[in-house]
């Protein structure tokens, strides 16, 4: 079975671009992509594309697959969207990863987009929340913020928390997002402007919630057999774990865990050959604060309930043992649903191939990215190995 | 006796009253609200008025209140024969109330049921028509109950007396064989005395011409008239519950009804609750009855006009209300709580549940119907798909739950929080709480109270707004039970679902038979 390797990877900027189709949002983030690459590779060289979007915000658009790929002029190739929420991109990625490993793909391109913001806030309400659980746990008048804060009322009653904790996720976030040209939010906050922010859904407030994004991502993945044709840095696919989770919360069988992500680090550690321990850095699904510190838990950086210990000590921050979400995370650098995922790979590539600018961390040797969709329905990690020994 | 009065009748014979239950909700709105707002306030003997939630209506009420009767009755609501509804605000002009009713209460599909309106006399006549079920309509066994409802939340234009009195509340009577309660004499009476108050086609508001003298005469000839045909001795009644649209009207017909003052001001309660139209005399005999009164005279009364009265005795008959306020609104929060300044659901799309779907999941909506696994034991809500438990594919044996319950997660929707379904609720009533709660197996009956903060053995998690408090004081481990509200209304048609609220509001739980007294 060969190994999968990132080639290259782009974005857009992740923002509020209106006015801009998703087509050409794509564009820009394939662009970008390709010039990443050492020696990018032409487009009849793609054997497979696979894109995530959670529908082009709320435009349930049938073939938008085929409708971005076939505009940068990868004709003849087969594509096929994923839809899974936030974590489409993810799954892309991992289907792409699939088609190399099966060897019926050299070289696979894993993209998302969304355009999210030409919509009045009514609309994009409306299409946010349909990744939940829709005749039952929407319908008692909640939002992913108000699933996401449920799960924080269960945390703060079950651990030694406090929302000054998910106000740390936002302070930290916000400080490495505004040293991301590409994210969404530049700016950074205090510990008291994102504990005395409006609520949106008690315990979060503002700060404790990303932003809804325009934009686009895409991942050039090639094959062992062929990934010195294109580069000499080599960012192998390590591992890949996927898992689903019951799509509404009061299903499963804990509130202060999303197992879906818990079976998907396990398998993609072992898959990987690494633990937690191993990590260089990670980039982690902070849709909301709560998520960041139920991630940390999910994916073994720490005990249950010691979340906070983390963000408090700085372990997290850039200069700590294992900093998480150098992006800006999605609180910062922003959330585009199905761009996303593809979004973390640019991070890591980015990370692994020194091209992180201010954001550049020293040792990235094992990066982790997570993806999950709805509040935990289904979730996405891959460990990415730089195969240069780190810098 | 005058013209066109029917004779009295013994129309109690066949059944009596078991149980009686009232429902008021919780805001009020005071006579100063609306003196600070308009300068003047013309609900005569008024101080308050009741305002029913943003999610609540002449439906969800009619549930509040029956539930009690049939709990203070112990009637088992499957043994119920039959269903009259009286109300002059219906919560859509046409389609019957008695079938979601009948389901959410957990009544046979093959009861009698009958819905009065048009007329605040329909809730008396909804008492009549409950008795006429044994009298006249020999296929109803006369051995099985029947229940009878009257619920109103009367309108009027912004600055008239009608909308300055208009309350909301509902008031239910369980009629059974061999109950402590007797109807023991019946009369109408009608006399053509148009314009006194009425409502056109389409419109929301309540009108009249105003005419004060003839307005009166008009109800105190009629309602004096519709006394005069009963056998009964009106002075012998230590309480009356008169039809009260206003706090003043009813004590004006102390005299023409030969009746104390002291007895009217027992059975009436426009001054706290406001008008309750159809309600109004029955929730003022709840109140007679619950205040010690042995012998009552209940007389309804409508425009057009026409009046409905009847004599009440009994020796205990059990009675469980919930009348009191516990939020007083400014005059702005009564708009906006009324939905007359408030936007209704913006355009959009987005997670559809249609009208045929949502019927398919009616018993879980409306009763809390669970399922348990075959396999493992294990209680399924709703009970579709695999067991989250053993993970079988399995067919579920139908459970129905206590509808009592543990919170486990909470979230208070904030101002721009809700989805685009829920802006009407919160810009109407503001801030909701919306919670993940751990219902009670049906063996809870037992004791087996759910254990706080967590899931427990033999409960099942719903996600369940909780209503009836103050959002923000809903916390973990809170014990709360179910009730009926207005989840929401897509393409006209209400949607109507359970919510959770406080244990210590509920007196009762959902349907049998599970049923427990908390």
């Amino acid at each position: 079975m060969p190994d999968a390797y990132v080639i290259g990877a782009g974005q857009t900027a992740f923002g509020a671009f209106p006015e801009r189709s998703y087509r050409d949002l794509f564009r820009e983030a394939y662009e970008h992509a390709l010039d990443s690459v050492d020696r990018p590779p032409d487009t009849d060289e793609v054997d497979e594309a696979v894109v995530g979007s959670l529908g082009v915000g709320g435009r349930q658009l049938g073939l938008s697959g085929p409708a971005v790929t076939e505009h940068v002029g990868l004709h003849n190739v087969p594509c096929a969207r994923i839809e899974n929420a936030c974590a489409a991109g993810g799954s892309a990625v991992r289907r792409a990863v699939q088609a190399i490993e099966s060897g019926m793909a050299d070289l696979a391109l894993a993209g998302g987009y969304e355009v999210m913001t030409d919509m009045s806030d009514d609309v994009t309400k409306y299409w946010l929340g349909v990744s939940g659980e829709t005749e039952w746990e929407r319908l008692t008048g909640t939002t992913f913020s108000g699933v996401y804060a449920q799960m924080a009322s269960a945390y703060l009653a079950e651990y030694d928390a406090t929302v000054e904790d998910f106000g740390r996720v936002a302070v930290k976030n916000h400080e490495n997002g505004a040293k991301n040209p590409k994210a969404h939010l530049d700016f950074t906050c205090t510990l008291e402007d994102a504990v005395e922010a409006p609520a949106v859904a008690a315990p979060l407030n503002l700060y404790h919630c990303c932003p809804t994004s325009d934009g686009a991502a895409v991942a050039l993945l090639a094959s062992g057999d062929v990934v010195d044709e294109y580069t000499d840095e080599r960012v192998r696919v390590a591992g890949v774990g996927a898992a689903s989770g019951r799509v509404g919360l009061a299903d499963r069988e804990s509130y202060t865990a999303i197992p879906a992500s818990e079976t998907a680090a396990e398998t993609a550690y072992e898959r990987a050959g690494v633990g937690p321990e191993d990590l260089s850095f990670a980039e982690v699904h902070d849709c909301f604060a709560i998520a960041e510190l139920l991630a940390y838990e999910d994916l073994g950086f720490c005990d249950r309930g010691e979340a906070p210990r983390l963000l408090r000590e700085g372990v997290t921050d850039p200069d700590g043992d294992l900093p998480v979400n150098t992006s800006g995370g999605l609180k910062s650098k922003g959330h585009p649903i199905g761009a996303t995922g593809t979004g973390q790979v640019v991070e890591a590539f980015d990370q692994m191939t020194g091209r992180a600018g201010d954001r550049q961390l020293d040792d990235t040797r094992y990066g982790l990215i997570h993806n999950v969709g709805g509040s935990g329905g289904a979730t996405v990690v891959h460990v990415f190995e730089n195969e240069e020994g780190g810098r | 006796m005058s013209d066109g009065s029917s004779s009295g009748r013994n129309a109690g014979a066949r059944r009596g009253i078991a149980g009686v239950g009232g429902y008021a909700p919780r805001f009020r709105l005071t006579a100063e609200a609306v003196t600070e707002a308009w300068g003047q306030f013309h609900g005569a003997g008024i101080s308050s008025t009741a305002v029913p939630d943003a999610d609540e209506d002449t439906l969800t009420m009619a549930y509040e209140a029956a539930s009690r009767a049939l709990s203070a009755a112990d009637v088992d609501p499957a043994s119920v024969a039959g269903l009259t509804i009286g109300t002059t605000t219906p919560p859509v002009e046409e389609e019957a109330m008695a079938p979601r009713l009948a389901s959410t209460l957990g009544l046979d599909e093959s009861i009698r049921s009958r819905q009065l309106t048009g007329s605040t006399r329909a809730g008396v006549d909804a008492l009549a028509a409950g008795l006429d079920m044994g009298a006249t309509r020999p296929d109803v066994d006369a051995a099985r109950p029947v229940l009878v409802v009257a619920s109103d939340a009367p309108r009027g234009a912004p600055d008239d007396e009608i909308e300055h009195a208009g309350g909301a509340g509902a008031a239910a009577l369980v009629l059974a064989a061999e109950a402590p309660g007797t109807v023991t004499d019946l009369a109408e009476h009608v006399s053509p005395y148009p314009g006194t108050r009425f409502r056109g086609h389409g419109e929301a508001e309540t009108t009249g011409l105003g005419v004060t003298s003839y307005d009166r005469t008009a109800f105190t000839e009629t309602v004096a008239a519709a006394v005069d045909a009963l056998d009964a001795d009106p002075a012998a009644a230590d309480a009356v519950a008169l039809q009260s649209p206003n706090g003043k009207l009813p004590y004006r017909a102390a005299g023409p009804l030969g009746v104390e003052t002291d007895a009217i001001h027992r059975g009436t309660v426009v001054g706290d609750l406001g008008d309750l139209g159809a309600a109004s005399p029955l929730f003022g005999l709840a109140a007679a009855i619950d205040d010690g009164a042995d012998r009552a005279l209940l007389v309804g009364y409508g425009s057009g006009g026409g009046a409905t009265a009847a004599e009440v005795s009994h020796d205990g008959i059990p009675v469980e209300m919930t009348r009191e306020g516990d939020e007083e609104l400014s005059y702005g929060e009564y708009l906006r709580m009324r939905g007359d300044i408030t936007p209704g659901e913006p355009a959009g799309g987005g997670a559809y549940v249609s009208v045929p779907s949502w019927r398919r999941t009616i018993p879980q909506r409306h009763r809390l119907r669970a399922g348990r696994c075959p396999d493992c034991g294990a209680l399924a809500f709703p009970p579709e798909g695999a067991c989250n438990d053993c993970g079988g594919l399995v067919e579920y044996e139908p459970v129905e739950l206590p509808g009592t319950g543990t919170v486990e997660a909470v979230t208070v929707i904030g101002q721009g929080g809700a989805p685009p379904e829920f802006v009407d609720q919160q810009a109407r009533s503001g801030a909701y709480a919306s919670a993940v709660v751990a219902l009670d197996g049906p063996d809870a009956a037992d004791g087996a109270d759910g254990e706080e903060g967590g899931t427990n053995d033999g409960a099942v998690s719903i996600p369940a707004q909780v209503v009836g408090t103050d959002p923000t004081a809903v916390t973990v481990g809170d014990r709360v039970a179910a009730t009926i509200r207005r989840i929401y209304t897509q393409e006209g048609v209400t949607r109507y679902g359970f919510k959770m609220q406080p244990i210590d509001r509920t007196t009762i739980s959902l349907s049998s038979p599970g049923s427990i007294d908390i």
